[in-house]
């Protein structure tokens, strides 16, 4: 082999000046809300997302609207047995509102995986990945769109369903509703990050969403009391974020539950807030370091 | 003397890859097993200096190891051995840094946004390079005006062609005016003159002081741009050195190029025993039926008589031959016996 020769070019340049290019928080942020709002412009330009987006808020919960609706008997004979269950004889607002709030939460879920999973179809994920913005901004900040738009499409929903079919659905206090909202929110953005590694580490999301998702909808009594899953059940939907913040919701809006009554759920959501987030970064890192090794960035 | 802007010491890369099963149950699929795992030799103790304000090339076939050593010196690798530095900061260690003094173009045209227009492009990566908003409207004002791209740079990419793709994507390099540009196949897939232009702006990019390490298997390509070459294959660097030493280091050799018809392939093992016959390589020729061949002798003119001989006895026609100057290819055929289009 030929040696390397260190002897050209004797040229001296002049180092080009990256000094204006330090990270600092506001550089960081300002990265965040840019990641954002690609995934906004990029959204808008797929009108039948948008379109879909009006639409499905209404479509969704209503097939489980009629299956009650038939289960509840002539002259809705079986509603005391269901609101034994469930706290209330409501079941249109105890089903729209499980149901809205699983969707809500189930799009910021898988939106993380999703759109690392989209940046590897498209080519994109690498070259984000060269910049000196923080990993953890790359993986969050695109899902911030999703996050704003998925809120607008809860809010929609409940005001599609306050127009159309005549149904309140929130009744209690607002305030306490919000501030569920944003103690779930850490928890969801924690087993999206999670899953956001599974996806640079099979290189596939929709077989995990389906299953995990199917999962979390049974787990989470989304649709109907959580009283009537066996014990072991049970059992299970106590480790699950989702079930606190469907319960408590419910219990606000359904029961006019105050924040002492949903203490015990605001407890359980601040815990989660804490270990889930700090569990999915440590998933993460662990796997974008084996991505490195293995060079699973850049694969299909 | 300076130290070099970047420094790669034996740096390697070796992928453990599963066995191909054939009688493998499903299942088996999910069972670790470390003896059904082999290991892929994707770099082989690479080693070199790049000096400031230089082009460095990386030249060899497609598989060769090219793309998987840029990647490691982007930090989206890590290296299995070795160690390497750019603008003195550590690719392992100091990743971070590494990424603030590097611009990269890996997967040209698909390393941008196609749903949003040229402008966006640069304002999203400005940002992403932590580049303050009022520095990066100037910076990508100049950049679109200098790459002629000013008049379509609120046009959805997609509707750009692959040249102007290529040219946003060098744009993105060059935003936070890193001192090393990493090009990986930059012309690749781009039209004769798309291709040019770019040739034409690399170069200026160096003029203006940056350094740049591209990978290429164009030979004119390598020959025209850089100032030193690596010529690589099987993930190992065989040949070092500028373009011009690089091909006097075969000048002893003759190359004949011939053109012959009805020519049977199998006498390519025939003509390579002849004595003073270092090479040969033959190719068919799509366009006319015909097959090119290149001859690599110490003394063309003493092989001369063979040649003719054993061509006629298998009633092949020779319709053109030439003694030509030695190529890059040409050295990388002397030291590999294959051709870099392989």
């Amino acid at each position: 082999m030929t040696t390397i020769t260190a002897d050209r070019p004797t040229k001296q340049y002049p180092l080009p000046d990256t000094t204006l290019t330090q990270r600092s928080v506001v550089s960081e942020l300002r990265a965040l809300l840019i990641m954002a709002r690609k995934e906004w412009i990029i959204f808008t330009r797929y009108p039948s997302w948008v379109i879909a987006f009006i639409i499905w808020p209404v479509i969704f919960p209503l097939g489980a609207i009629f299956t009650a609706k038939a289960l509840s008997g002539p002259d809705e004979a079986s509603l005391p047995a269901f609101a034994a269950l469930a706290g209330t004889t409501d079941y249109v607002a105890f089903i729209i509102i499980g149901l809205l709030i699983y969707m809500w939460l189930n799009i910021t879920l898988w939106d993380v995986g999703f759109q690392l999973r989209n940046e590897q179809m498209r080519g994109t994920l690498e070259s984000n990945w060269l910049c000196p913005t923080w990993r953890f901004s790359i993986l969050l900040g695109p899902s911030l769109t999703k996050l704003g738009t998925s809120l607008f499409f809860l809010i929609l929903g409940v005001v599609e369903y306050r127009l159309i079919f005549g149904v309140r659905l929130i009744q209690g206090n607002l305030a306490l509703i919000l501030l569920v909202l944003v103690l779930v929110i850490p928890s969801i953005y924690g087993i999206g990050v999670a899953f956001g590694s599974l996806v640079i580490r099979f290189k596939e999301a929709n077989a995990m969403v389906f299953l995990v998702r199917g999962i979390f909808m049974i787990f989470t009594g989304a649709s109907y009391p959580l009283a009537v899953l066996p014990a072991w059940m049970k059992g299970v939907a106590a480790w699950l974020p989702l079930t606190y913040a469907i319960k408590s919701i419910r219990d606000v809006s359904l029961q006019g539950a105050t924040l002492i009554d949903i203490l015990p759920e605001l407890q359980m959501l601040a815990m989660f807030a804490l270990i889930v987030p700090s569990a999915g970064y440590l998933i993460f890192r662990f796997t974008e370091r084996r991505a490195r090794r293995t060079g699973a960035l850049g694969q299909y | 003397m300076n130290k070099p802007i970047v420094q790669v010491q034996a740096l390697s890369k070796i992928y453990q890859q599963r066995k191909p099963k054939k009688n493998g149950s499903f299942w088996s699929k999910f069972r670790p097993n470390k003896s059904a795992l082999e290991d892929l030799v994707a770099v082989d103790q690479v080693s070199f200096d790049i000096h400031r304000g230089e082009i460095f090339g990386l030249l060899g076939p497609n598989g060769a190891g090219k793309t998987t050593t840029i990647k490691m010196l982007c930090t989206l690798l890590e290296p299995t051995g070795g160690k390497a530095t750019v603008s003195g900061y550590d690719i392992v260690r100091q990743a971070d840094q590494v990424r603030q003094h590097l611009g990269a173009v890996l997967t040209g045209e698909r390393s941008i946004y196609w749903k949003l227009t040229g402008r966006e492009n640069l304002e999203y990566f400005a940002a992403l390079y932590h580049i303050p908003p009022k520095i990066a409207r100037g910076r990508i004002d100049a950049l679109l005006d200098r790459l002629s791209l000013s008049s379509r740079a609120d046009d959805y990419v997609e509707r750009y062609s692959s040249g102007m793709k290529q040219r946003i994507a060098i744009a993105k390099a060059l935003l936070a005016m890193p001192p090393v540009i990493l090009l990986d196949e930059p012309t690749v897939g781009l039209d004769p003159q798309s291709a040019r232009n770019l040739r034409e702006l690399i170069l200026e990019i160096k003029a203006e002081g940056h350094t740049i390490l591209l990978t290429t298997h164009y030979m004119e390509e390598a020959d025209q741009l850089c100032d030193r070459i690596g010529i690589i294959d099987q993930g190992t660097i065989i040949a070092l050195d500028t373009p011009g030493v690089l091909k006097q280091s075969i000048d002893e050799l003759d190359v004949m190029q011939l053109e012959i018809e009805n020519f049977d392939p199998t006498l390519t093992e025939v003509l390579k025993r002849l004595p003073t016959v270092e090479n040969v390589v033959s190719n068919h020729l799509e366009a006319n039926g015909a097959w090119s061949l290149a001859l690599y002798t110490t003394d063309s003119r003493d092989i001369l008589p063979n040649l003719i001989n054993l061509i006629g006895t298998k009633s092949g026609q020779i319709r053109h031959m030439e003694i030509v100057q030695p190529t890059l290819e040409d050295v990388f055929i002397s030291m590999t016996g294959k051709q870099l289009r392989e």
